[in-house]
């Protein structure tokens, strides 16, 4: 087979796209990334250089390469890491710490941390046993408790925006997910920019139209350590298995989960699944009475009825 | 001696020089995401594995509910 060589330079390539019909050697594809995610902070308005920014990192591939990016654009960043105590055993969330400590260390950037068990009494998985709809899957319960504490601690702290590294595949297997159950109510939540609003923090999505490969070959050529094990709940999760779908889809029709993605945004601005947040009438936004927190169930929130459930036994 | 493709702590044994490409079909492993490194370098699709060689397959698939 003839090799690759880099569309820009010449030079032997080092990943091809072929959404894009683009091959890129190492310094060249560096940069693009760098490039490609100031333009979607532009295209979307996320946010802009006098705003501080608070990014989610999991010590993993895609959020350690948002941060990564976003300092090298020089955006006042912090980084915000969630213990969740999972798999005490292989010390999954503990080696997950150490990878965001490491690379917050190394640039001199502020990490704050927020252990799970230390908050709540119980670590995700323990959590998860009080939960009907966590008993045999944690992450629906990892995923609640994560908003919440990423929501809760923006604002506390005062960030201006909250940046997730939710990379393509997310977002494509979610909107799978939502259209094949026809959940238009999720469907009306997924974009990526939402406003401010009662007690919710900005949150963008700067890397939303980079696949997980690019992340990955990103974090691996930038020489970032992240953890590669993948999380022990997350194996065989329905997520995981619209993302296989997705990208078999994807190989025999090359940028299909990207016209997927930009096809229901397009949607949107046409009028079809408008943003839940942007339609006053919509929501009825009252503070959770225990935590504060905005919740539209007129009592106490998920995440604090679960709480609730949890200290009953 | 075989190509050896490590990925995560499971180890790979195919014969012959053959293509990245072709390395992850006989694996089942998924071109979208997974990436084939060689010292550090990260390899395209047309590289060439070749006989006695170590490489590392990265996944790049992760989560659960977001």
């Amino acid at each position: 087979m003839t090799t690759m060589i880099c569309n820009t330079c010449g030079q032997k390539a080092v990943i091809r796209m072929r959404q894009h019909r683009l091959a890129l050697c190492k310094d060249h594809y560096l940069e693009w990334i760098i490039d490609q995610t100031q333009r979607f902070i532009e295209k979307y308005d996320m946010f802009n250089r006098r705003e501080q920014v608070l990014v989610a990192v999991s010590g993993g591939k895609d959020s350690l390469a948002l941060w990564d990016v976003l300092w090298r654009l020089s955006y006042p960043t912090a980084g915000m890491y969630i213990h969740l105590g999972i798999a005490r055993e292989t010390e999954y969330s503990d080696l997950s710490e150490q990878y965001a400590r490491e690379f917050a260390a190394e640039r001199g950037l502020p990490l704050h941390i927020v252990n799970v068990e230390e908050e709540f009494g119980q670590t995700i998985p323990e959590l998860a046993q009080v939960s009907r709809r966590g008993r045999s899957k944690p992450c629906a319960v990892c995923g609640l408790v994560k908003r919440h504490t990423m929501n809760r601690t923006a604002r506390e702290l005062g960030f201006d925006v909250l940046a997730t590294a939710h990379n393509l595949d997310d977002e494509a297997a979610f909107l799978f997910g939502n259209v094949l159950g026809w959940n238009i109510r999720q469907l009306r939540r997924q974009a990526p920019y939402l406003p401010e609003k009662d007690g919710f923090a900005r949150k963008v999505k700067p890397f939303c139209r980079f696949t997980e490969r690019e992340t990955a070959a990103y974090a691996l050529l930038r020489g970032i350590e992240y953890i590669e094990d993948e999380c022990p709940h997350a194996v065989g999760s329905k997520q995981i298995e619209y993302k296989n779908l997705l990208n078999q889809l994807e190989e025999a029709q090359p940028g299909a989960k990207l016209r997927f993605m930009l096809g229901f945004l397009q949607a949107r601005e046409d009028g079809f699944f408008p943003l839940e947040e942007i339609v006053e009438e919509d929501l009825d936004l009252q503070p959770c009475p225990s935590c504060g927190q905005p919740t539209t169930t007129g009592g106490l929130c998920s995440l604090c009825r679960l709480l609730e459930n949890a200290r009953a036994g | 001696m075989p190509v050896i493709l490590i990925l995560r702590r499971q180890e790979f044994r195919l014969e012959g020089t053959l293509s990245v490409k072709d390395a992850l079909k006989q694996l089942n492993l998924s071109p979208e995401s997974h990436l084939v490194v060689r010292g550090g370098e990260l390899l395209t699709e047309n590289d060439s594995l070749r006989n006695g060689e170590t490489v590392k397959i990265v996944s790049a698939i992760s989560g659960g509910v977001s």
